[in-house]
């Protein structure tokens, strides 16, 4: 017993040494962020001084410039809208095709997780293409992009679940009186929801660090996070202002950890049942 | 039944998502008088651009939309754009090599009043009596330097060359004994280095890669009396390859910063350097001024601006100029409407033409015009552009054309751009840097004609 | 029911369907298309055949290498990450203090999105280079390497999290069995732990393998190809074909459509090995 609680002993100390290596990147640009942009680049690991302090000036001047305020809204909106679009919109999908069966619907289902293998790139130019001509290039469009480009594993994940559903529970509805979209909404929906908590997010976390969609279908004058951080960093505007981009990072990175502290039960079960499922 | 009421509110709510999201579908199809969309070229002119848009919509109603495209990728972004419903309607081509990409989106602007002004129609990209692009602007490159560090230097007791001043200096043999015994001075100049940081960053490399590379293929083509519009061009032989070396040599040796550390420097942090008094020389344009103005701190005072012109080492270039010329034509894209073809070119006119337009030009903007609107009091007032006209007005100097439009593709610039930047760091033989631009040369001359 | 929900169609799977047609199923069955022909903006596509499929790999010698490129950091990654990552789920799976707490800071990196984490990492390794008076762009093993450290510090927590579900998922009869029979940790490891989370290695290894093989951000944050190109990545090299040189989005398109039956193929093998290990069980 002695030996066991040493190795426990060495073994705690050397996870807390490996936790602070994976903590030590976030904090490096934590203290970044406080430093005037010459210092940066140069030399990240040392602390500000009276020199090299910059106060708040990178939050400020670096997000003004940047329109970072505006983009932070804009990726909250577009990843707010699109999962509830996905997880209502593909439930609802995925339980019309399981429940009735018919040639179409199965291979409807079968396109479905076959679009999940599929790569961006295969994709990107004409979709991009078609999603302009059809006036779908703002932040409104861009919602339902995701809802068709989510609809993949999330009709996948839902209608697994959905065939453990016993019948009689809909069945059941139906007696009483309820239309199909009442027993979806009152009986089944509920039922979903473990599965539905997991596809929201991985869609959540997909659709707020996505950025080569955004980009393409937005462009550069409607960024969202992820791209206004690509643009500042390659200077589109003829600086590049690694101060600025500091605190850029920082703040994309905050929300994630509120997410993530709040929900982290759901995250990780979330994930690994969806990388168990996918 | 608290869950139906939930549940309808959510599909009234996304419902109302719908509606406010059909609602949003572009309706400015029926207008009748057309609008500008520009795709603006130069990042540092972005803001400036804006404030025209404005002022002219002001004046004339007609409402011009600027979007610019990143250091770099004008090709790029033209290319994306193009495919949309907000395709460019005024966008700019590169000179032949940007006409042939785009042949079938430039319109025929030889009636147009504006090409009636061009004061010297040979500039104008022009293919079968047809006339495609009109250079909007006149600008120029060499080594800015800065009077009062080199007027410190040849004032030292200690100096190892018996010049009293830049003005002595016409080769490159002369110019590398200076800047070497600047360098080796530098502590009692104050100063880093002579040269800026060489910025070899991806996308930051124009400077080398392109304008650099204009002066050996300049004395290539002379010497083998190349005609630039034959199919002549599709190779080279990069025959001054060394004297390419030699100035390169001397930038990167004779720096801020150690040559091995250049891959991640831009050229705000080369601007930022010769503003700040930590270098004295620096290879760029007169569009630079701003870049050097507006860095905070700038201790570089207008009057001590100076140009000198590129020294390879190439025979004759005691007679050599400054680089002048142009990459910068509009053309109007000719699958765009009637009225948005109309407004785009009448919109070009008002800027060079108008009173309020031709101060943008030249006061904002900074350019030296091309056209004969301007009379001579209407130039630019800032330092590096005044050099540049009075270059040009130096007799006996030959002033060195930008045959860099001719380059084969940005393929071809940016694989030149990565391998000087290899060369720099010492990872790559200079004769590899050779062979492999002659090369990609003869590749993307041939890929990009088929 | 099945009647009366038939009916319901335009409400139920019309709306997603259309979405999915808009966004994928056209976008898929064009591109397929369009790879065949030369294009610069879609509406000009004329037809040359497998013109495009022949200059991706003989005219463009960026490609062959970028595969190359990529398949080495696949192996690599996935190697590196998921002995990282079943060495840390064995460690968390001993009862130590404050297990929770660990895993929730080893899984965190992976909720940060990988441009955010390209440009971190540049920012660090960098920094650590700068010592050295070189940078991330100097060799293309600075690149090789950075890379694949970002991805460790990025999957590493994932796969963990899917280690430890399949660890505890052992019976701890079996466990006890086998510590009264006087069993090795060692023996224990190789003989039932090992063993008994097969799925989980299987699934951790293909989803390594594919989210490598798909790397697009944290490449183009992190490198963006330099020096030369040589660190780019087949995401990346495509996106450049397609948007960095007019006249070569067919070619684009075709190298995509390489793309795409590489990863199929991946995909394939991984249904066959996870289906066949279900029976199994």
């Amino acid at each position: 017993m002695q030996k066991r609680s040493v190795a426990n002993l060495v073994l705690f100390a050397a996870l807390c040494l490996l936790a602070a290596v994976f903590l030590i990147p976030l904090v490096i640009v934590l203290i970044n962020s406080f430093k005037s942009s010459l210092y940066i680049s140069g030399a990240p690991f040392e602390l500000p001084n009276a020199e090299t302090f910059n106060g708040l000036n990178n939050y400020i001047n670096g997000l003004t410039t940047s329109g970072f305020f505006a983009a932070f809204l804009r990726s909250v909106f577009i990843t707010v809208v699109s999962v509830i679009l996905i997880v209502v919109g593909t439930a609802m999908t995925a339980w019309y095709i399981v429940r009735v069966k018919s040639r179409f619907n199965k291979a409807l289902y079968y396109i479905f997780v076959f679009s999940m293998i599929v790569p961006f790139q295969m994709v990107m130019y004409t979709m991009t293409y078609i999603v302009n001509k059809v006036n779908f290039d703002n932040v409104f469009g861009i919602t339902l992009v995701y809802l068709g480009f989510g609809a993949g594993l999330s009709v996948f994940m839902l209608s697994g679940f959905i065939k453990s559903i016993p019948l009689e529970i809909e069945e059941a509805a139906t007696i009483d009186g309820c239309n199909p979209l009442q027993s979806f909404f009152m009986v089944v929906l509920p039922i979903l929801k473990p599965t539905a908590i997991t596809v929201a997010i991985l869609n959540a976390m997909w659709i707020w660090n996505d950025y080569l969609l955004p980009y393409l279908v937005l462009g550069t004058d409607e960024k969202t996070i992820p791209v206004a951080i690509q643009i500042a960093m390659q200077g589109a505007y003829g600086a590049t202002d690694y101060g600025g981009l500091m605190a850029m990072l920082v703040l994309a990175i905050i929300p994630i950890i509120i997410f993530y502290a709040s929900c982290q039960k759901y995250i990780i079960k979330g994930v690994v049942a969806g990388a168990v499922k996918g | 039944m608290k869950n139906l009421k939930k549940a309808l509110s959510l599909i009234f709510a996304l419902s109302l998502a719908l509606t406010v999201f059909s609602g949003c579908n572009r309706s400015s199809g029926e207008e009748s008088v057309g609008k500008v969309r520009y795709l603006n070229f130069k990042p540092e002119s972005a803001d400036i651009y804006k404030e025209i848009a404005k002022e002219y919509e002001k004046e004339t109603g007609v409402k011009v939309i600027v979007e610019t495209a990143a250091n770099n990728a004008y090709e790029s972004t033209l290319a994306a754009k193009m495919a949309t419903d907000e395709a460019p309607t005024l966008f700019q081509i590169n000179g032949p090599k940007g006409y042939a990409n785009w042949k079938d989106y430039c319109a025929d602007l030889s009636d147009t009043k504006l090409y009636e002004h061009l004061t010297d129609k040979s500039l104008a990209v022009e293919v079968d009596g047809k006339v495609f692009g009109i250079p909007y602007v006149v600008e120029g490159y060499g080594i800015i330097y800065n009077e009062a560090l080199t007027d410190k230097y040849f004032a030292l007791p200690n100096k190892a060359v018996d010049f009293d001043s830049m003005d002595d200096v016409n080769s490159f043999a002369e110019l590398k004994a200076v800047v070497e015994d600047m360098q080796k001075n530098r502590e009692a100049l104050g100063i880093d280095g002579v040269f800026a940081a060489t910025s070899l960053k991806t996308g930051e490399d124009w400077r080398w890669q392109t304008h650099l590379a204009n002066l050996p293929l300049y004395y290539e083509f002379e010497k083998n009396k190349v005609d630039l519009t034959s199919d002549k061009t599709g190779e080279i032989g990069f025959d001054y390859a060394d004297n390419f070396k030699n100035i390169f040599d001397l930038y990167i040796n004779n720096s801020t910063v150690d040559r091995k550390t250049l891959g991640t420097k831009t050229v705000v942090d080369s601007m930022a350097e010769f503003a700040l008094e930590k270098c004295v020389m620096v290879q760029n344009g007169n569009w630079a001024w701003s870049q050097i103005s507006d860095v905070s701190g700038n201790k570089v005072k207008a009057e001590n601006l100076e140009f000198l012109p590129i020294y390879i080492g190439a025979d004759g270039e005691e007679k050599q100029g400054l680089c002048i010329g142009t990459e910068n034509f509009y053309a109007i894209n000719s699958k765009a409407s009637e009225e948005d073809q109309k407004a785009a070119e009448d919109f070009i006119y008002w800027l060079y033409s108008s009173s309020t337009g031709k101060k943008f030009v030249t006061e904002d903007l900074g350019f030296i015009a091309p056209f004969d609107t301007f009379n001579d009091n209407e130039e630019p007032q800032d330092p590096l552009a005044q050099e540049v006209l009075d270059w040009m007005d130096e007799d006996g100097i030959k002033t060195v054309p930008w045959n860099f439009t001719i380059f084969p593709s940005q393929t071809f610039k940016e694989g030149f751009g990565s391998s000087l930047l290899k060369y720099a760091q010492g990872t790559k033989e200079w004769s590899a840097v050779k062979s492999d631009m002659v090369d990609s040369w003869k590749k993307e001359s041939q890929s990009s004609t088929k | 029911m099945n009647t009366s929900l038939k009916k319901y169609f335009p409400i139920f799977v019309l709306p997603t369907l259309l979405a999915f047609i808009l966004a994928f199923i056209l976008p898929f069955v064009i591109g397929v298309g369009l790879s065949f022909t030369e294009f610069t903006t879609v509406e000009n596509a004329s037809f040359n055949g497998v013109q495009n499929y022949i200059r991706a790999f003989t005219t463009d010698t960026d490609f062959l290498r970028s595969l190359g490129f990529t398949a080495a950091f696949t192996i690599v990654s996935v190697v590196t990450v998921n002995v990282f990552a079943f060495m840390l789920s064995l460690a968390l799976t001993r009862s130590i203090r404050g297990t929770n707490l660990f895993r929730s800071v080893f899984f965190m990196p992976n909720l940060i999105g990988g441009i955010v984490l390209g440009y971190i990492w540049n920012l660090l390794i960098n920094g650590v280079l700068s010592a050295f008076g070189v940078d991330i762009t100097f060799k293309t093993e600075y690149g090789f390497w950075g890379l694949v450290i970002l991805t460790n510090w990025q999957l590493i927590g994932y796969m963990m999290v899917i280690y430890i579900a399949g660890l505890q998922n052992i019976p701890t009869s079996l466990l006890e069995a086998a510590s009264i029979d006087g069993a090795s940790s060692f023996k224990t490891l190789m003989k039932i732990k090992i063993p008994m989370v097969m799925p989980s290695i299987t699934i951790c290894t293909f989803l390594t393998l594919t989210n490598s093989f798909k790397m697009f951000d944290q490449n183009l944050a992190l490198t963006a190809g330099a020096p030369e190109k040589t660190t780019e990545m087949l995401a990346l090299n495509i996106y450049n074909t397609f948007y960095g040189r007019v006249g070569w989005q067919g070619v684009g398109q075709a190298k995509a459509v390489v793309f795409f039956v590489i990863v199929a193929i991946i995909a394939f093998f991984q249904l066959r090995l996870t289906g066949s290990r279900e029976v199994e069980h």
